[in-house]
Protein backbone atom coordinates (compact mmCIF):
# COMPACT_ATOMS: atom_id res chain seq x y z
CA UNK A 1 0.00 0.00 0.00
CA UNK A 2 0.75 3.42 -0.57
CA UNK A 3 2.33 4.86 2.83
CA UNK A 4 0.72 7.96 2.78
CA UNK A 5 0.83 10.24 5.71
CA UNK A 6 -2.28 12.68 4.91
CA UNK A 7 -4.55 13.43 2.16
CA UNK A 8 -5.12 17.40 1.76
CA UNK A 9 -8.01 19.00 -0.33
CA UNK A 10 -7.39 22.08 -1.68
CA UNK A 11 -10.39 24.48 -2.65
CA UNK A 12 -8.81 27.10 -4.72
CA UNK A 13 -5.30 26.78 -7.03
CA UNK A 14 -3.64 29.20 -4.18
CA UNK A 15 -4.61 26.86 -1.44
CA UNK A 16 -3.33 24.14 -3.36
CA UNK A 17 0.25 26.02 -3.92
CA UNK A 18 -0.30 27.19 0.50
CA UNK A 19 -1.06 23.06 1.37
CA UNK A 20 1.91 21.90 -1.00
CA UNK A 21 4.51 24.06 0.88
CA UNK A 22 3.42 23.83 4.04
CA UNK A 23 5.06 20.41 4.58
CA UNK A 24 6.44 19.06 6.76
CA UNK A 25 7.99 16.47 4.29
CA UNK A 26 7.24 15.92 0.52
CA UNK A 27 3.97 16.55 -0.66
CA UNK A 28 2.65 15.78 -4.56
CA UNK A 29 -0.48 17.15 -6.16
CA UNK A 30 -2.90 14.57 -7.30
CA UNK A 31 -5.83 14.88 -9.81
CA UNK A 32 -7.43 11.64 -11.10
CA UNK A 33 -4.55 9.70 -10.01
CA UNK A 34 -4.48 7.10 -12.70
CA UNK A 35 -0.76 7.48 -12.76
CA UNK A 36 -0.07 8.56 -9.42
CA UNK A 37 -1.25 4.51 -8.25
CA UNK A 38 0.51 2.68 -10.86
CA UNK A 39 3.86 4.52 -9.58
CA UNK A 40 3.10 6.14 -6.14
CA UNK A 41 5.51 8.94 -5.71
CA UNK A 42 7.27 8.90 -2.40
CA UNK A 43 5.90 11.68 -0.79
CA UNK A 44 4.41 12.25 2.96
CA UNK A 45 1.26 13.54 1.72
CA UNK A 46 -1.11 14.97 -1.39
CA UNK A 47 -2.64 17.68 -2.20
CA UNK A 48 -5.92 16.98 -4.75
CA UNK A 49 -7.07 19.78 -6.91
CA UNK A 50 -10.20 17.71 -7.99
CA UNK A 51 -12.63 20.41 -5.80
CA UNK A 52 -9.73 23.29 -6.54
CA UNK A 53 -12.01 24.86 -9.42
CA UNK A 54 -9.74 23.82 -11.90
CA UNK A 55 -12.19 21.49 -13.82
CA UNK A 56 -14.89 22.46 -16.61
CA UNK A 57 -14.41 23.46 -20.15
CA UNK A 58 -15.23 26.92 -21.65
CA UNK A 59 -14.89 29.55 -24.38
CA UNK A 60 -13.63 33.06 -23.91
CA UNK A 61 -15.43 35.88 -26.27
CA UNK A 62 -12.88 35.79 -28.26
CA UNK A 63 -13.21 32.46 -29.46
CA UNK A 64 -10.39 30.48 -27.70
CA UNK A 65 -11.14 26.82 -26.04
CA UNK A 66 -10.18 26.79 -22.34
CA UNK A 67 -9.72 23.23 -20.77
CA UNK A 68 -9.19 23.24 -16.83
CA UNK A 69 -6.60 21.14 -15.32
CA UNK A 70 -8.77 19.02 -13.69
CA UNK A 71 -11.20 18.30 -16.88
CA UNK A 72 -11.18 14.54 -17.27
CA UNK A 73 -10.40 12.54 -20.61
CA UNK A 74 -14.20 11.65 -21.09
CA UNK A 75 -14.84 14.90 -20.62
CA UNK A 76 -12.87 16.23 -23.36
CA UNK A 77 -14.00 13.37 -25.39
CA UNK A 78 -17.52 14.45 -25.49
CA UNK A 79 -17.66 18.45 -24.61
CA UNK A 80 -19.40 20.11 -27.77
CA UNK A 81 -16.26 22.73 -27.50
CA UNK A 82 -13.65 20.36 -27.83
CA UNK A 83 -15.67 17.90 -30.97
CA UNK A 84 -16.19 21.97 -32.58
CA UNK A 85 -12.96 22.56 -31.85
CA UNK A 86 -10.03 21.80 -34.99
CA UNK A 87 -12.35 18.53 -36.52
CA UNK A 88 -12.30 17.60 -32.79
CA UNK A 89 -9.09 16.51 -32.91
CA UNK A 90 -8.16 17.11 -29.20
CA UNK A 91 -11.56 14.91 -28.39
CA UNK A 92 -10.02 12.39 -30.92
CA UNK A 93 -6.94 11.90 -28.71
CA UNK A 94 -8.64 11.93 -25.54
CA UNK A 95 -11.00 9.36 -26.76
CA UNK A 96 -8.50 7.22 -27.51
CA UNK A 97 -6.08 7.63 -23.99
CA UNK A 98 -6.38 4.03 -21.29
CA UNK A 99 -9.61 2.97 -21.34
CA UNK A 100 -13.14 3.86 -20.74
CA UNK A 101 -12.82 3.56 -16.89
CA UNK A 102 -9.06 5.08 -16.85
CA UNK A 103 -10.87 8.40 -18.91
CA UNK A 104 -13.87 8.69 -16.01
CA UNK A 105 -10.96 9.84 -13.41
CA UNK A 106 -7.29 10.59 -15.53
CA UNK A 107 -7.59 14.41 -16.35
CA UNK A 108 -5.62 16.26 -19.42
CA UNK A 109 -3.57 18.62 -16.58
CA UNK A 110 -2.08 15.42 -15.02
CA UNK A 111 -1.69 13.56 -18.33
CA UNK A 112 1.01 16.61 -18.89
CA UNK A 113 2.23 17.08 -15.66
CA UNK A 114 3.26 13.77 -15.79
CA UNK A 115 4.99 14.39 -18.35
CA UNK A 116 5.92 11.30 -19.82
CA UNK A 117 7.26 11.50 -23.74
CA UNK A 118 4.37 9.84 -24.81
CA UNK A 119 1.82 11.73 -23.24
CA UNK A 120 -0.94 11.25 -25.01
CA UNK A 121 -2.31 14.40 -24.81
CA UNK A 122 0.77 16.90 -25.53
CA UNK A 123 1.04 16.04 -29.52
CA UNK A 124 -2.54 17.66 -30.02
CA UNK A 125 -1.96 20.22 -27.62
CA UNK A 126 1.27 21.19 -28.82
CA UNK A 127 0.04 20.88 -32.68
CA UNK A 128 -2.46 23.46 -31.84
CA UNK A 129 -0.86 26.36 -29.84
CA UNK A 130 -1.66 25.61 -26.07
CA UNK A 131 -0.55 27.78 -23.56
CA UNK A 132 -0.42 26.49 -20.28
CA UNK A 133 -2.05 28.37 -17.03
CA UNK A 134 0.24 28.09 -14.17
CA UNK A 135 -0.95 29.07 -10.53
CA UNK A 136 1.36 30.46 -7.61
CA UNK A 137 0.18 31.63 -4.28
CA UNK A 138 -0.82 35.01 -5.62
CA UNK A 139 0.34 34.66 -9.09
CA UNK A 140 -0.35 33.48 -12.45
CA UNK A 141 2.09 32.65 -15.26
CA UNK A 142 1.16 31.60 -18.86
CA UNK A 143 3.85 29.31 -20.76
CA UNK A 144 3.52 27.98 -24.52
CA UNK A 145 3.33 24.04 -24.02
CA UNK A 146 6.49 23.69 -26.01
CA UNK A 147 8.54 25.00 -23.40
CA UNK A 148 6.46 23.11 -20.35
CA UNK A 149 8.61 20.14 -20.60
CA UNK A 150 11.73 20.21 -19.74
CA UNK A 151 13.17 16.36 -19.56
CA UNK A 152 11.01 12.48 -19.05
CA UNK A 153 8.78 13.29 -16.02
CA UNK A 154 9.68 17.00 -15.50
CA UNK A 155 7.76 20.21 -15.80
CA UNK A 156 9.01 24.21 -15.13
CA UNK A 157 5.77 23.85 -12.60
CA UNK A 158 8.13 23.31 -9.65
CA UNK A 159 5.75 23.31 -6.41
CA UNK A 160 3.36 25.49 -8.89
CA UNK A 161 0.22 24.35 -10.02
CA UNK A 162 -1.54 23.70 -13.80
CA UNK A 163 -4.48 25.26 -13.86
CA UNK A 164 -5.85 25.24 -17.21
CA UNK A 165 -4.79 25.17 -21.18
CA UNK A 166 -5.65 27.54 -23.31
CA UNK A 167 -6.17 26.92 -27.43
CA UNK A 168 -5.79 30.12 -29.33
CA UNK A 169 -8.71 31.17 -31.83
CA UNK A 170 -6.47 31.05 -34.36
CA UNK A 171 -6.31 27.67 -33.85
CA UNK A 172 -9.90 26.60 -34.26
CA UNK A 173 -9.91 25.98 -37.90
CA UNK A 174 -6.88 24.05 -38.47
CA UNK A 175 -6.83 20.75 -39.81
CA UNK A 176 -5.86 18.79 -37.48
CA UNK A 177 -5.09 14.86 -38.00
CA UNK A 178 -3.08 12.29 -35.67
CA UNK A 179 -2.17 8.62 -35.14
CA UNK A 180 -0.38 6.96 -32.29
CA UNK A 181 0.84 3.53 -33.02
CA UNK A 182 0.40 1.24 -30.47
CA UNK A 183 0.91 -2.90 -29.65
CA UNK A 184 -2.87 -3.12 -27.84
CA UNK A 185 -5.22 -0.19 -28.51
CA UNK A 186 -5.14 0.84 -24.90
CA UNK A 187 -1.27 0.37 -24.59
CA UNK A 188 1.24 3.80 -23.97
CA UNK A 189 2.31 5.03 -26.79
CA UNK A 190 5.25 3.71 -29.17
CA UNK A 191 5.03 6.57 -31.78
CA UNK A 192 2.77 9.67 -31.83
CA UNK A 193 2.89 11.76 -35.00
CA UNK A 194 -0.23 14.84 -34.61
CA UNK A 195 -0.22 17.20 -37.59
CA UNK A 196 -1.81 20.91 -38.14
CA UNK A 197 -2.44 22.75 -41.23
CA UNK A 198 -3.49 26.19 -40.99
CA UNK A 199 -4.73 27.08 -44.75
CA UNK A 200 -5.84 30.57 -45.49
CA UNK A 201 -6.03 31.94 -49.75
CA UNK A 202 -4.47 28.67 -51.24
CA UNK A 203 -1.56 28.72 -48.62
CA UNK A 204 -0.04 26.81 -45.49
CA UNK A 205 -0.05 29.97 -43.20
CA UNK A 206 0.17 27.69 -40.12
CA UNK A 207 2.13 24.47 -40.51
CA UNK A 208 2.31 22.15 -37.05
CA UNK A 209 3.80 18.88 -36.89
CA UNK A 210 3.94 17.32 -33.32
CA UNK A 211 5.69 14.16 -32.41
CA UNK A 212 5.30 12.05 -29.19
CA UNK A 213 7.35 9.36 -27.44
CA UNK A 214 10.25 9.78 -30.03
CA UNK A 215 12.35 11.94 -27.68
CA UNK A 216 13.10 12.83 -24.04
CA UNK A 217 10.02 14.90 -24.08
CA UNK A 218 7.09 15.78 -26.54
CA UNK A 219 8.08 18.04 -29.06
CA UNK A 220 7.56 20.07 -32.18
CA UNK A 221 9.29 19.23 -35.32
CA UNK A 222 10.29 22.94 -36.18
CA UNK A 223 12.69 22.34 -39.04
CA UNK A 224 9.79 20.42 -40.95
CA UNK A 225 7.28 22.83 -40.58
CA UNK A 226 9.31 26.03 -41.42
CA UNK A 227 9.66 23.58 -45.31
CA UNK A 228 5.82 24.25 -45.55
CA UNK A 229 5.17 27.60 -43.82
CA UNK A 230 3.82 29.91 -46.21
CA UNK A 231 3.76 27.73 -49.34
CA UNK A 232 0.80 27.43 -51.77
CA UNK A 233 -1.09 23.99 -51.26
CA UNK A 234 -0.44 23.82 -55.32
CA UNK A 235 2.98 23.50 -54.89
CA UNK A 236 3.09 21.25 -52.05
CA UNK A 237 4.28 17.78 -54.03
CA UNK A 238 5.01 14.19 -53.17
CA UNK A 239 8.66 15.48 -53.01
CA UNK A 240 7.92 18.34 -50.67
CA UNK A 241 5.89 16.41 -48.43
CA UNK A 242 8.50 13.31 -48.35
CA UNK A 243 11.01 16.03 -47.49
CA UNK A 244 9.00 17.44 -44.54
CA UNK A 245 8.68 13.74 -43.45
CA UNK A 246 12.12 13.08 -43.78
CA UNK A 247 13.15 16.50 -41.94
CA UNK A 248 10.77 15.93 -39.14
CA UNK A 249 11.87 12.02 -38.94
CA UNK A 250 15.72 13.83 -38.64
CA UNK A 251 14.40 16.29 -35.48
CA UNK A 252 13.47 13.26 -33.32
CA UNK A 253 15.69 11.31 -30.97
CA UNK A 254 13.92 8.20 -30.18
CA UNK A 255 15.39 5.44 -27.90
CA UNK A 256 15.42 1.72 -27.94
CA UNK A 257 13.20 -0.24 -25.65
CA UNK A 258 11.24 -3.37 -24.59
CA UNK A 259 8.61 -1.77 -26.95
CA UNK A 260 10.18 -0.63 -29.79
CA UNK A 261 13.38 -0.31 -31.32
CA UNK A 262 15.00 3.23 -32.20
CA UNK A 263 15.11 3.21 -35.62
CA UNK A 264 11.35 1.63 -36.33
CA UNK A 265 10.54 4.65 -34.30
CA UNK A 266 11.94 7.32 -36.36
CA UNK A 267 10.74 5.39 -39.40
CA UNK A 268 7.33 5.98 -38.32
CA UNK A 269 7.97 9.33 -37.58
CA UNK A 270 8.49 9.58 -41.28
CA UNK A 271 6.03 7.60 -42.58
CA UNK A 272 3.37 9.00 -40.37
CA UNK A 273 3.87 12.56 -41.25
CA UNK A 274 3.94 12.07 -44.76
CA UNK A 275 0.19 10.49 -44.47
CA UNK A 276 -0.87 12.74 -41.87
CA UNK A 277 0.48 15.60 -44.01
CA UNK A 278 -1.40 13.93 -47.22
CA UNK A 279 -4.49 13.40 -45.40
CA UNK A 280 -4.55 17.02 -43.75
CA UNK A 281 -4.39 18.52 -47.25
CA UNK A 282 -7.43 15.89 -48.53
CA UNK A 283 -5.26 13.87 -50.98
CA UNK A 284 -5.18 10.41 -48.89
CA UNK A 285 -7.71 9.07 -45.77
CA UNK A 286 -5.24 8.42 -42.98
CA UNK A 287 -8.17 8.58 -40.44
CA UNK B 1 -8.94 9.57 7.81
CA UNK B 2 -13.05 9.84 7.58
CA UNK B 3 -15.07 9.94 4.45
CA UNK B 4 -18.22 10.32 3.72
CA UNK B 5 -19.82 8.97 0.90
CA UNK B 6 -23.25 7.70 -0.42
CA UNK B 7 -22.82 3.74 -1.34
CA UNK B 8 -25.59 2.42 -3.04
CA UNK B 9 -27.73 4.68 -1.77
CA UNK B 10 -26.83 4.96 2.06
CA UNK B 11 -24.88 7.82 3.65
CA UNK B 12 -21.79 5.94 4.82
CA UNK B 13 -18.88 7.39 7.04
CA UNK B 14 -15.28 5.24 6.25
CA UNK B 15 -12.29 5.42 8.19
CA UNK B 16 -9.38 4.81 5.50
CA UNK B 17 -5.45 5.37 5.22
CA UNK B 18 -4.73 8.28 3.45
CA UNK B 19 -3.09 6.12 0.46
CA UNK B 20 -5.47 3.21 0.43
CA UNK B 21 -7.46 2.73 -2.84
CA UNK B 22 -10.84 2.90 -2.91
CA UNK B 23 -10.97 -1.11 -4.11
CA UNK B 24 -8.74 -1.64 -0.74
CA UNK B 25 -12.16 0.13 1.09
CA UNK B 26 -14.78 -1.26 -0.43
CA UNK B 27 -13.83 -4.83 0.16
CA UNK B 28 -12.63 -3.75 3.59
CA UNK B 29 -16.31 -2.78 4.33
CA UNK B 30 -17.30 -6.01 2.68
CA UNK B 31 -17.97 -4.76 -0.49
CA UNK B 32 -16.76 -7.87 -2.60
CA UNK B 33 -18.85 -7.38 -6.21
CA UNK B 34 -14.78 -5.26 -6.91
CA UNK B 35 -12.64 -7.55 -7.39
CA UNK B 36 -8.66 -7.50 -6.96
CA UNK B 37 -7.40 -8.20 -10.73
CA UNK B 38 -4.22 -6.25 -12.20
CA UNK B 39 -4.22 -3.49 -9.71
CA UNK B 40 -2.79 -1.24 -12.73
CA UNK B 41 -6.08 -0.04 -14.32
CA UNK B 42 -6.18 -2.65 -17.34
CA UNK B 43 -8.52 -5.94 -16.53
CA UNK B 44 -11.60 -3.87 -15.10
CA UNK B 45 -12.65 -6.61 -12.54
CA UNK B 46 -13.07 -3.89 -10.00
CA UNK B 47 -15.43 -1.23 -11.96
CA UNK B 48 -18.37 0.84 -10.12
CA UNK B 49 -19.91 3.92 -10.79
CA UNK B 50 -18.81 6.80 -9.37
CA UNK B 51 -21.57 9.55 -9.61
CA UNK B 52 -22.56 6.90 -13.14
CA UNK B 53 -19.60 6.64 -14.20
CA UNK B 54 -17.25 4.10 -14.42
CA UNK B 55 -14.25 4.25 -12.36
CA UNK B 56 -11.13 1.67 -11.70
CA UNK B 57 -11.33 1.36 -7.72
CA UNK B 58 -7.51 -0.14 -7.97
CA UNK B 59 -6.68 3.34 -9.41
CA UNK B 60 -8.50 5.90 -7.69
CA UNK B 61 -7.52 6.88 -4.00
CA UNK B 62 -10.16 5.91 -1.75
CA UNK B 63 -10.01 9.70 -0.17
CA UNK B 64 -10.62 11.01 -3.37
CA UNK B 65 -14.19 9.94 -3.27
CA UNK B 66 -15.72 11.61 -0.45
CA UNK B 67 -18.65 13.44 -1.13
CA UNK B 68 -19.10 11.49 -4.41
CA UNK B 69 -21.85 8.84 -5.00
CA UNK B 70 -20.56 5.37 -5.43
CA UNK B 71 -22.71 2.63 -7.09
CA UNK B 72 -21.83 -1.21 -7.18
CA UNK B 73 -23.36 -4.47 -8.34
CA UNK B 74 -24.49 -4.93 -4.53
CA UNK B 75 -26.69 -1.78 -5.28
CA UNK B 76 -28.19 -2.73 -8.62
CA UNK B 77 -29.36 -6.31 -7.59
CA UNK B 78 -33.47 -5.61 -8.09
CA UNK B 79 -32.43 -3.18 -10.91
CA UNK B 80 -34.78 -3.79 -13.72
CA UNK B 81 -32.05 -3.20 -16.26
CA UNK B 82 -29.43 -5.02 -14.22
CA UNK B 83 -31.70 -7.62 -14.07
CA UNK B 84 -32.03 -8.18 -17.85
CA UNK B 85 -28.73 -7.71 -18.53
CA UNK B 86 -27.69 -10.09 -16.23
CA UNK B 87 -30.64 -12.92 -17.23
CA UNK B 88 -29.37 -12.33 -21.19
CA UNK B 89 -25.36 -13.08 -19.94
CA UNK B 90 -26.22 -16.09 -18.63
CA UNK B 91 -28.48 -17.11 -20.81
CA UNK B 92 -25.88 -16.21 -24.06
CA UNK B 93 -22.92 -17.89 -22.35
CA UNK B 94 -21.57 -14.53 -21.37
CA UNK B 95 -20.26 -16.13 -18.14
CA UNK B 96 -17.68 -18.70 -18.20
CA UNK B 97 -15.24 -18.66 -14.86
CA UNK B 98 -17.62 -15.52 -13.69
CA UNK B 99 -14.44 -13.02 -12.36
CA UNK B 100 -14.73 -10.64 -15.20
CA UNK B 101 -18.41 -10.24 -14.72
CA UNK B 102 -19.16 -7.79 -11.97
CA UNK B 103 -16.95 -5.46 -13.89
CA UNK B 104 -18.11 -5.98 -17.33
CA UNK B 105 -21.90 -5.44 -16.06
CA UNK B 106 -21.21 -2.54 -14.52
CA UNK B 107 -19.54 -1.31 -17.74
CA UNK B 108 -22.69 -2.41 -19.75
CA UNK B 109 -25.29 -1.08 -17.15
CA UNK B 110 -23.46 2.62 -17.44
CA UNK B 111 -23.16 2.41 -21.32
CA UNK B 112 -27.07 1.41 -21.74
CA UNK B 113 -27.61 4.44 -19.41
CA UNK B 114 -26.33 6.84 -21.07
CA UNK B 115 -27.62 5.24 -24.51
CA UNK B 116 -30.16 3.07 -24.73
CA UNK B 117 -29.32 1.90 -28.36
CA UNK B 118 -25.95 1.24 -28.48
CA UNK B 119 -24.34 -0.08 -31.94
CA UNK B 120 -22.11 -3.16 -32.11
CA UNK B 121 -18.97 -0.86 -32.10
CA UNK B 122 -20.09 1.31 -29.27
CA UNK B 123 -21.01 -1.77 -27.14
CA UNK B 124 -17.15 -2.93 -28.23
CA UNK B 125 -16.05 0.63 -27.08
CA UNK B 126 -17.68 0.43 -23.72
CA UNK B 127 -15.57 -3.51 -22.73
CA UNK B 128 -12.40 -1.22 -23.63
CA UNK B 129 -11.63 -1.39 -19.76
CA UNK B 130 -12.80 -5.24 -19.29
CA UNK B 131 -10.61 -8.24 -19.98
CA UNK B 132 -12.48 -11.53 -20.15
CA UNK B 133 -10.00 -14.54 -20.94
CA UNK B 134 -12.93 -17.10 -21.48
CA UNK B 135 -15.60 -15.79 -23.72
CA UNK B 136 -13.61 -14.13 -26.66
CA UNK B 137 -16.15 -10.90 -25.76
CA UNK B 138 -18.35 -11.99 -28.83
CA UNK B 139 -20.94 -13.52 -26.21
CA UNK B 140 -21.25 -10.63 -23.67
CA UNK B 141 -21.83 -8.33 -26.82
CA UNK B 142 -24.29 -10.78 -28.41
CA UNK B 143 -25.92 -10.55 -24.41
CA UNK B 144 -26.49 -6.21 -24.33
CA UNK B 145 -27.63 -6.52 -28.33
CA UNK B 146 -30.51 -8.56 -26.79
CA UNK B 147 -30.68 -6.69 -23.99
CA UNK B 148 -31.56 -3.54 -26.56
CA UNK B 149 -33.61 -5.76 -28.95
CA UNK B 150 -35.43 -6.92 -26.39
CA UNK B 151 -35.96 -3.15 -24.81
CA UNK B 152 -36.57 -2.31 -28.07
CA UNK B 153 -40.32 -4.75 -28.60
CA UNK B 154 -41.05 -3.67 -24.91
CA UNK B 155 -41.90 -0.11 -25.68
CA UNK B 156 -38.19 1.08 -25.80
CA UNK B 157 -37.74 2.34 -22.31
CA UNK B 158 -34.61 4.33 -21.79
CA UNK B 159 -34.68 3.80 -18.06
Amino acid sequence: MWELREYRYAASPAEAVALLRQGPGRGAYIAGGTDMLLFPPDCDFVVDVNRAGIGGIGETPAGDLLLGAAATLQELARHELVTGFAGGAIARAASHCGNRPVRTTATVGGNLCNALPSADMAPVLLALDAHCYIADEDSQESVPLQDFFVGPRQTVLGDRLLVGLVLPAAAHDRRCCGRKLTRAAEDISLVQVEVALGIADGRIDAARIALGAVAPVPLRANLAEGLLTGVACDDITDDVLADTAAVAAGECDPISDHRAGGEYRRDMVRVLTRRLLATALGREDLS
Amino acid sequence: MKIDLVLNGREVTWDIAPGQTLLAALRDHQVYSAKRGCETGDCGSCTVLCDDQPVNTCMVPAAAVHGRRLTTLEGLLGDELMVTLQREMVERGGIQCGYCTPGMLISFYALLKENGRPSNEEIRESLTGNLCRCTGYVKPVEAVLAVVKERDQTGGQAE
